[in-house]
């Protein structure tokens, strides 16, 4: 058994057994909905169900009932589609990266976090489907073998890049998830009382006995997907950013986006996390399981990414004078002056300013003040990509082509929409599967709970 | 030998068994009754299983939907007898002549089986070139808006009725009145001396004064001739010769003719005038006047050149270019050339008075009788104070619209209840037609023959293209038939041409064959005879010129260069083909400097949800309310305002287009319900007085009313930011100081140079003087199309770029470009494969920003706003074609593709729709089908693909891309491919200018040469390798296959 410093803060507070811990998690599954999640589900899934009048009214009508003109091929679609994907990037840089440098508070979020990652992308997914002009021949981004005259994809775009780093990183983080959740779906199976309720729950459990072997095996399957997931945290918003820089226009041909997309889709992953966290463990009284260190963790890990996020904020602008190139350094200039600088001041305010208030320990372990500024990071990182996407080619190269772009009530319906997806997703797995990896858990209380920390320290 | 091989298909065969025998003999074995199956016995004992069951039901369930889903049929008839010039898939062209009233040209219409589909210029035996308006005119045949039968009294008759109505009314006594425009066919004039119809002549834009004048001075009655090739300085006073002005269509070919700087000298151009119009835009010095004080331009003119022009009260900075004008005609002397819009008599005699004192008479103006503009506007007025007695038995209009266009047309309006019977032959229940008793529907001018006179030189011919769409007549054969001397018009025009003869001839006379083949019928060599000057009357002229005031706003009313006077305010296409100057789209507005708009307060920056503040102009006290459009180059202390708008104001059915649609398509309609014109009517506006109508008001009022309303602009942005390598300019002095320069190495073309970490110069260090041509860096390989079989591209002249948007009409015709409505191009989406770019100059630089202190951002804000009175560029932009075309790596499903000829191809049927193309264009010329515009009913009311009638305009070769789809400029590939494959039935090499694209042959100055880069005697090729020769965004790496010629304005060097 794995011994930890008595100064540790404890991960697990208050006096809980093995059986307490599977009750805590297990016990909102069993009982019967309460009041608040049902006010919650009916009011996002009331917005999913707008969201996807609004997807089918595009899908109906054409791109034109959004914004978008020929100088802005692209707006709010792709925004939200990188918005999506970077806060799919908390999950799995949670569940893989901090599983392989054994960092145990992982444990207590990491499950919440991958079904964020999950939804995330499905709601990312969304986007690069339906901002296509002619969704129903969508397909034709897949190397399939076909009858056009053996027509092939272009492996020269980015584009169809994003479709191999997406899907394979969705692949894998629901693989992950889902390994993560047998051990726990076995857990309620045997306690389910109700027949249709065990049958589904022992389905979903695929058999597991927590048989030696099964938890051997287990144990080793994690880590390997660990391994393969890693490079896929990197590798996901890397590519995506390369939808961008390889292209040529003024503000997107950066090669710094790689290293600061990734970091900035770590950055907006961990504040959804704590948006969702500070939410469930309250609604869920998971107090216990989710506090304040775990909050303060994470915390660091915003500021750490948030400054990154800065510095590569001022190392384009510093780029863009220095490279002497007219057309790259007015993008800048425009960026920060031009008529859609209030984006750009919003999106450092909400990105560079307001993070480094974590240095404030007070701060960074207030609750209320990490919610506020969890979701003024999601704001901003919003921005960001706005700012990216739409300032660079609202003025690009030929000043006779500059336009602007104004969002319609499609486009904002899309948005919201997928926000309500989510949430609504998000609610049924709070609703039906373990909330937190409680087989997980227990290997750590006796190590790491309050209680035995306690008795650790009255030897 | 024998063949003793034998096939058999088994044992039983090949022993011939007798249960082998038996199934042979069934054609079909095993047949069995219903009866006998459904009775069997052993039926009981089969089995059925569930899979199997389910298999079927869902086998037959997808069957029955399959069926359900009927593939629509769509019934292709072929031809019974074939005529025998009609292949299908191949064009046939007509030489035909297309004149109403304002435009006059030889054109060559293009048919496609029986339909004429385009129309442009007949370069091979005609004279003139094809404007926007006569290239989109062949809209007008397939308007449904058209009249389909007669009407008497507002209901649908027939022609028997009619000619029995009118025929009697003919009979009638009293006073019986011929209304038209100018009518320049010999058999119309034949056919109206034969009804005895008193003709009353008046033209929609007023030119009487011109023939005055020429008739006081010079003793001929005609409109001028103006020789622009013969002018080496042309100084014109409000005169939009390369847009509206006269017979345009003639100018801006023989203008360019002079601007061409390789030819060693330029023509030198200065433009007084009060709104920016095309041609002060392309003028080398541009001056703003108000209206009052255009007059006294040119008593001051007159004064410089002959002393005889008196004083006046001119600002100095325009005296100062009245007297550098002035020098320019001293110094070209007879090749000086002076032109006046203003239609008033005065001017035009000062104006006389300058060219017969410069002796340019009878070198580069003329008074060879043309027939143009014999109308007068003092004739229609006393025709409608003669009405207005009763003294009127019957009128019959002809070709002209005097309810919406006269002058005091609402007097005519009231007048023409007065008249017993009223005829109109118009195609249109327009405003006139709609206050007659009588409709009597004439061809569309495609559907009719005609002949077409416009001087004593020669005679045009004009030839159907297709049988009438509809049961209408020439109005000449109803003249014919009203007055009982019926004959078919064909014969009648024959006739007039050859008295003897008779329909036998019909097909034997080869004259005639090949007359209608060149569209022309005789052609007189011409004899310049040089009247003699009177100088009657100018000191009066002067002196009064010279006291004119204006209050504190001038008006001056002016024509689009792409709508006219009214005539084509339902074509769509025409509609929405941007103002060269302003850009927008769909509407008339005031045109306002940016100094008043800042003095009242007005929105100065006209965006896609940045709308116009609206003002209410008023004029003796009849008022306006118009959208302010801030136009740099407007004369402060005037306005603007274009005539040809607010078409169908009560709602007469002159075609769809002419009505304004809201943001879902539907049209909007007023607080009565009545549908709301584009635009506003400004034609009683023009300024009457001594029988002579003219588009000048010394004092309107003009105040805010704080209301907005949207303008929609295809560009919102006025300059090109100093990016010099998107446009590149010079003066004509230091163009041809190193006229024989390297490409790439003149002061104002060098090739431009990226810095590198090398020592390039072999200096021993590097630094930024180590730097290699742009063309020298290529991150793709090469596309092997340099020196393998074709290479198509483009080299356009800015020089002679005049921005008249014919080109972009003749390319939206030609390729099925869709038409969008106001609304869409409001938000930025409209579909034009082919714009044309206007920059305006800005008083700042980045050099001026650093001189004067001033921070980059400043900078920056102060050069996207334009001079008071801009240099003009216009830039036709459309696909560069490149050969490292970003468009192409980016898009992942390879939709748009690099030809081996050079092309950069788009393939409708694999886009996906990712737009990744558009974004990553540097030229922004590509356009995504945001609707399914052919279908969805946003469009409805406005595109052609939408209207069962309109829809026969559609290019055959071209398809009508579907929702979802990015389409942009193909350069014509369609006439490519049949280039080529006419070029391979000869069995020759393609020849350099066989096939042209749309907007190479639209082009009225020849500024476009299209043709192969790979052929080295091509003319493409030849203007690409002149060191004016660059390509836009160079340093971007691209290698576009278009290339620019650097524009030479011939001003002073300082002033380039």
């Amino acid at each position: 058994m794995q011994k930890e410093a008595a100064i540790r803060e404890p991960l697990i507070l208050g006096d809980k057994s093995y059986k307490d811990i599977t009750d805590d998690v297990v016990g909102p599954i069993e009982g019967p909905a309460p009041i608040g999640w049902k006010i919650m589900i009916t009011i996002s899934s009331i917005v999913a169900v707008y969201g996807v009048g609004s997807i089918l009214y595009l899908l109906g009508t054409g791109i034109g009932v959004w914004g978008l003109n020929k100088t802005v091929g692209w707006a709010w679609d792709i925004t939200n589609f990188v918005w999506w994907v970077g806060i799919g990037h908390a999950g799995t840089l949670i569940s893989a990266v901090l599983l392989l440098f054994r960092q145990k508070w992982r444990m207590a979020i990491n499950r919440s976090a991958e079904a964020m990652t999950i939804f995330a992308v499905i709601m990312a997914a969304i986007f690069p489907g339906i901002h296509m002009g002619r969704i129903w021949v969508s397909y034709w981004v897949l190397p399939l073998p076909n009858q056009f005259g053996s027509l092939w994809v272009n492996f020269n775009s980015p584009l169809l890049w994003d479709v191999f780093a997406i899907s394979t990183y969705f692949s894998v983080s629901l693989v992950f998830w889902y390994i993560g959740l047998i051990p726990d779906f076995a857990t309620i199976r045997d306690r389910m009382t109700k027949p249709l309720s065990k049958k589904i729950y022992g389905l979903l459990s695929f058999g597991w006995s927590g048989r030696a072997k099964h938890w051997n095996r287990f144990e080793e399957v994690s880590l390997v997907l660990a391994g393969i997931a890693t490079p896929l945290v990197f590798s996901v918003h890397s590519i995506v950013s390369m939808d961008f820089a390889t292209s040529i226009v003024p503000g997107w041909h950066t090669t710094i986006f790689p290293p600061y997309f990734v970091s900035g889709a770590v950055f907006s992953g961990f504040a959804m996390v704590q948006t969702l966290l500070l939410i469930m463990r309250k609604g869920m009284k998971l107090e216990n399981y989710i506090h304040v260190k775990h909050v303060e963790y994470m915390n660091i890990v915003i500021i750490v990414t948030g400054s990154i996020v800065g510095v590569a904020y001022l190392t384009e602008l510093f780029i863009s004078w220095y490279s002497g190139v007219e057309y790259e350094s007015y993008a800048f200039i425009n960026r920060f002056s031009g008529p859609y600088s209030w984006a750009y001041w919003i999106m450092m305010t909400c990105n560079v300013i307001s993070p480094q208030l974590f240095w404030f320990k007070k701060i960074r372990r207030s609750l209320i003040a990490t919610f506020v500024l969890s979701i003024v990071v999601n704001i901003g990182m919003w921005f960001e990509r706005y700012v990216i996407i739409v300032t660079s080619v609202h003025r690009d190269y030929d000043p006779s082509s500059w336009g602007e772009f104004h969002p319609t009530s499609v486009d904002v319906g899309v948005f919201i929409g997928t926000l309500g997806i989510f949430f609504t997703l998000f609610l049924g797995f709070a609703r039906f599967f373990p909330v937190l990896a409680l087989n997980e858990l227990k290997t750590i209380l006796k190590s790491s709970g309050e209680n035995f920390k306690k008795k650790q320290a009255n030897h | 030998m024998a063949n003793t091989k034998r096939y058999w298909s088994g044992l039983d065969e090949l022993q011939e068994t007798e249960a082998f025998k038996t199934i042979q003999e069934q054609e079909f074995p095993g047949a069995q009754s219903v009866d006998e199956f459904l009775t069997d016995d052993r039926l009981e004992s089969t089995h059925t299983g569930r899979r199997d069951f389910l298999k079927f039901m869902g086998f037959s369930l997808t069957a029955a939907t399959l069926v359900a889903c009927e593939t629509p049929v769509i019934k292709s008839i072929p031809y019974t007898n074939k005529p025998e010039e009609i292949t299908p898939g191949v064009a046939n062209h007509y030489a035909s002549t297309y004149y109403d009233g304002q435009d006059y040209v030889n054109v060559l219409v293009k048919t496609r089986e029986g339909r004429p589909i385009f129309v442009k210029s007949n370069a091979q035996t005609g004279v003139g070139r094809v404007n926007a308006r006569v290239n989109a005119s062949v809209l007008s045949l397939y308007d449904s808006a058209r009249l389909t039968a007669p009407q008497v009294d507002g209901a649908d008759s027939d022609w028997a009725t009619v000619d029995q109505r009118v025929s009697t009314a003919m009979a009638k006594e009293g006073r019986k009145v011929l209304l038209t425009n100018t009518v320049l066919s010999p058999s119309l004039k034949r056919a109206i001396a034969t009804t005895g119809l008193e003709h009353v002549q008046y033209d929609a834009i007023d030119y009487s004064a011109f023939v005055k004048a020429s008739e006081m001075n010079f003793g001929v009655a005609t409109f001028p001739s103006f020789k622009f090739d013969a002018a080496t300085a042309i100084v014109t006073i409000g005169a939009d010769f390369l847009g509206t002005f006269g017979d345009s269509v003639y100018y801006a070919e023989n203008w360019a003719k002079n601007r061409k700087p390789e030819n060693g000298s330029m023509s030198r151009m200065h433009a007084f005038e009060t709104n920016m119009s095309l041609t002060g835009s392309n003028s080398d010095y541009r001056t703003m006047v108000k209206p009052s004080e255009q007059g006294k331009v040119a008593t001051a003119l007159l004064q410089a050149i002959t002393g005889q022009g008196g004083s006046s009260s001119l600002p100095e900075a325009v005296q100062a270019a009245v007297a550098s004008a002035a020098q320019d005609l001293k110094k070209a002397g007879s090749k000086g050339l002076v032109l006046a819009g203003s239609n008033e008599l005065d001017v035009q005699r000062v104006v006389n008075a300058i060219n017969s004192a410069l002796g340019s008479v009878g070198t580069t103006v003329t008074y060879d009788g043309t027939d143009l503009f014999k109308g007068s506007a003092g004739a229609v007025q006393s025709l409608t104070a003669d009405m207005q007695n009763g003294g009127i038995e019957m009128l019959i209009i002809a070709d002209c619209n005097p309810a919406y266009d006269a002058p005091d047309a609402d007097k005519f309006v009231a007048a023409l209840a007065k008249v017993n019977t009223t005829v109109s032959t118009s195609m249109f229940n327009d405003e006139t037609a709609s206050r007659c008793s009588i409709i009597a529907p004439t061809h569309h001018w495609l559907e009719s023959w005609g002949d077409l006179a416009i001087d004593r030189y020669r005679i045009d011919l004009v030839q159907p293209t297709i049988s009438p769409l509809h049961a209408s007549r020439g109005w000449g054969e109803s003249l014919l038939t009203w007055t009982g001397n019926a004959v078919d018009w064909y014969t009648f025009v024959r006739q007039t041409h050859a008295s003897d003869y008779t329909s036998e001839a019909m097909y034997t006379n080869a004259d005639w064959n090949k007359s209608v083949h060149n569209g022309f019928l005789g052609w007189n060599e011409q004899v310049p005879e040089t009247p003699a000057y009177r100088s009657e009357g100018v000191a009066d002229a002067v002196g009064r010129l010279n006291s004119q005031v204006g209050g504190t706003f001038e008006l001056a009313l002016y024509q689009k260069t792409t709508m006219g006077a009214g005539q084509h305010a339902a074509n769509p296409m025409l509609q929405e083909t941007p103002d060269p100057l302003t850009k927008v789209t769909w509407d008339n507005y005031v045109t306002m400097s940016h100094a008043d708009v800042d003095a009242m307060g007005l929105n100065g920056f006209i965006g896609q949800e940045k709308p116009a503040s609206v003002v209410k102009v008023t004029l003796n006290g009849a008022s306006l309310e118009l959208p302010v459009f801030p136009m740099p180059g407007q004369a402060p202390g005037t306005i603007g305002i274009a005539l040809g708008y607010g078409r169908g104001a009560n709602g007469e059915t002159i075609g769809k287009a002419a009505f304004q649609t809201g943001e879902n398509g539907s049209f909007l309609t007023d607080s009565e319900g009545q549908m709301v014109p584009v635009g506003k009517n400004v034609h009683p506006w023009m300024n009457v007085s001594q029988g002579m109508s003219h588009t000048h008001q010394f004092d309107v009022q003009v105040e805010s009313t704080g209301g907005e309303y949207a303008l929609a602009c295809t560009q919102i942005q006025n300059t090109f930011m100093g990016r010099d390598s998107i446009v590149k300019e010079t003066d004509f002095t230091s163009f041809f100081a190193e006229r024989n320069a390297d490409k790439g190495e003149a002061s104002w073309n060098k090739v431009i140079k990226l810095a590198v970490h090398e020592d390039v110069n072999g200096d021993g260090i590097i630094n930024a003087q180590d730097a290699k041509p742009a063309e020298a860096f290529d991150l793709w390989h090469e596309h092997a199309v340099e020196n393998v079989g074709h290479r198509w591209g483009m080299a356009i002249d800015l020089t002679t770029c005049t921005g008249c948007s014919a080109c972009v009409t003749a390319c939206h015709i030609e390729n099925n470009v869709p038409v969008v409505g106001k609304d869409e191009v409001r938000r930025h989406r409209d579909m034009h494969w082919m714009r044309i770019d206007r920059f305006f100059a800005s008083d700042y630089s980045l050099e001026r920003g650093e001189e004067e202190g001033e921070s980059v951002i400043g900078t920056y804000r102060k050069m996207e706003d334009p001079s008071g009175n801009p240099q003009t560029v216009h830039m036709p932009m459309m696909c560069q074609h490149c050969n490292h075309a970003p468009c192409e790596t980016v898009c992942p499903v390879a939709a748009t593709t690099h030809s081996n000829e050079g092309l950069n191809q788009m393939t409708y049927n694999r886009c996906i729709g990712t737009r990744y193309c558009a974004n990553n264009c540097p030229y922004k010329v590509r356009r995504f089908n945001w609707f399914n515009y052919p279908g969805y009913k946003k469009f409805a009311n406005f595109n052609p693909a939408q209207d069962s009638l309109m829809r026969m305009v559609l290019n055959p070769d071209v398809t009508v891309r579907s929702r979802g789809v990015m389409e942009k400029c193909s350069m014509c590939v369609q006439r490519l491919q049949a280039g080529k494959l006419e070029a391979k039935k000869v069995g020759a090499p393609l020849v350099d200018g066989s096939v042209v694209t749309a907007c190479a042959e639209a082009c009225p100055t020849h500024a476009i040469t299209f043709g192969d880069l790979n052929d080295t005697k091509s003319s493409a090729r030849l203007t690409s390798e002149n060191n004016r020769a660059y390509h836009a965004l160079e340093e971007v790496g691209v290698k576009p296959n278009i290339f620019y010629m650097t524009k030479v304005r011939n001003v002073e060097p300082t002033q380039a």
